[in-house]
């Protein structure tokens, strides 16, 4: 699983009707360990920038990230 | 460009911004192209060309097919009519491209307008229907959840980290804007607030809240651009479109805008001044982070101090270089279409002398930053009378 270090985050708290029912949810761009930033969610304990973590696989149609 | 000749702003006309149940979007258009006619003198049938900006009219209001819906509305019949989608710099497109005809010769007088009705659709799905600026692919920015305050509130986190930016920094702008707002009759907002309420309000997408956000309006804005100055014109002295990624997770950096400067650089180079002969800034305060960052990449403040001066009071009404005396996107309302027009008719307001209770006193040389999505479009204006430089 790829691994990378947090770039930026935000908590969402208004959301359109699709993903209504996540909020409030984790919103974090990426910087892959093998080069690259992605988009993603994070999952669980919340992120800070500059915290480590790892990609859980797709989730959906979006990439999700776990802390280290 | 090959040639080119002066080329003037003639006539403004701008409807209220707010929440209008009773009006369509057509008949927004037709308020503010009639009254940009009035303003400018002119009978319809004088306007050659429209150039129209609108970001979602079809997504909003389901009507397609807008610039001729409107040229027609307007009597400007059989002339040329062409809608710019460019996100939220659409109206900034619109007028760009119009000066280009007119200062290449193409046409002597045309007519911008820019025009959004928002307030049809709940607020769930006006984010959504602006999510449609941002990455909407498989994998991107959008698929993940994000939505426009979020990707800001992503902008406003780094800035903090590089910078040392606070939510008191974002709060400045807020209230100064909104203090702004309560002097302008046509602003949709006409509230004051305190930095203690722009901190504790509702969040959104954190760390912004609920007052580091700009409203949900219904508005037009237009404006006469012509080859003939004179009387109570104001010249174009420089205006740049630049780009730049869509996805914000595409941009080396996202606590500058490259299209903004690229924008910036070129609108100066063109006016042969810089950003120390401003008088006042109209910029794009979508959320209160993309003013802090739009006085950065323009030039007013070093990188990274904008909002510590924001706080200072640098950009105030009486400050240094007065940003957003309209009430901005903040207070004014932001109908995203009709926002760069709207901005470049309240700088037109200013120059003239006649923005009443607004007026600033330094009031030679405006600039209007007017911002597409995440940075992935901008256009800079730059408005004064020649003669001062």
């Amino acid at each position: 699983m790829r691994t990378g270090t947090v770039y930026t985050e935000t908590v969402v708290h208004a959301a359109p009707d699709r993903f209504a029912a996540d909020t409030p949810y984790q919103v974090v761009l990426v910087d892959l360990d093998g080069g690259g930033r992605v988009a993603g969610r994070s999952c669980g304990e919340r992120v800070a920038i500059g915290d480590r973590v790892v990609e859980l696989g797709p989730h959906g149609d979006f990439l999700s990230f776990q802390k280290l | 460009m090959l040639s080119q000749r002066p080329v003037s702003i003639t006539g403004i006309g701008k409807t209220r911004f707010g929440v209008f149940a009773d009006r369509d979007l057509r008949s927004l258009a037709v308020e503010a192209g009639t009254r940009a006619l009035a303003d400018a003198a002119l009978e319809p049938d004088a306007v050659e060309a429209l150039y129209l900006g609108n970001f979602a009219g079809p997504e909003f209001t389901s009507q397609n097919h807008l610039a001729p819906y409107i040229s027609n509305a307007l009597r400007m019949s059989g002339i040329p009519s062409t809608r710019f989608e460019a996100a939220c710099a659409s109206g900034g497109a619109a007028f760009f491209h119009a000066f280009l005809a007119v200062a290449a010769g193409v046409y002597e007088t045309v007519m911008v307008l820019g025009v959004e009705k928002m307030t049809c659709q709940p607020n769930p799905r006006v984010t959504e229907i602006l999510c449609g600026a941002g990455d909407c692919g498989p994998g991107g920015e959008m698929a993940a959840g994000s939505t426009f305050p979020s990707l800001f509130a992503m902008i406003a986190r780094r800035h903090m980290h590089e910078y040392g930016t606070r939510r008191e920094h974002l709060a400045a702008v807020a209230v100064k804007n909104h203090a702004n707002g309560v002097l302008n009759p046509d602003a949709q907002m006409r509230k004051l607030i305190t930095p203690e309420q722009a901190l504790s309000a509702r969040l959104i997408a954190e760390p912004l809240g609920l007052y580091d956000c700009s409203l949900v309006s219904d508005g037009a804005a237009a404006l006469i651009l012509s080859a003939a100055g004179g009387g109570r014109s104001v010249e174009v002295l420089g205006v740049a479109q630049a780009s730049d990624h869509v996805a914000l997770d595409q941009k080396p950096s996202i606590t500058t805008f490259p299209a903004v400067r690229a924008a910036a650089r070129r609108a100066y180079a063109m006016a042969g001044i810089g950003p120390d002969r401003i008088d006042f800034a109209e910029v794009h305060d979508c959320f209160t982070i993309a003013e802090i960052v739009a006085t950065e990449d323009l030039g007013f403040s070093p990188p990274g101090r904008g909002g510590f001066e924001a706080l200072q009071g640098t950009t105030a009404r009486d400050g240094r270089i007065p940003v957003n005396a309209s009430g901005g996107l903040k207070a004014k309302g932001h109908p995203v279409g009709a926002t760069g027009v709207a901005q470049l008719c309240d700088m037109v307001r200013q120059l003239r002398g006649d923005a009443g209770p607004l007026q600033l006193d330094r009031r030679n040389v405006g600039l209007a930053q007017n911002l597409g999505g995440s940075g992935a479009t901008c256009v800079v204006t730059i408005l004064g009378n020649r003669e001062v430089l």
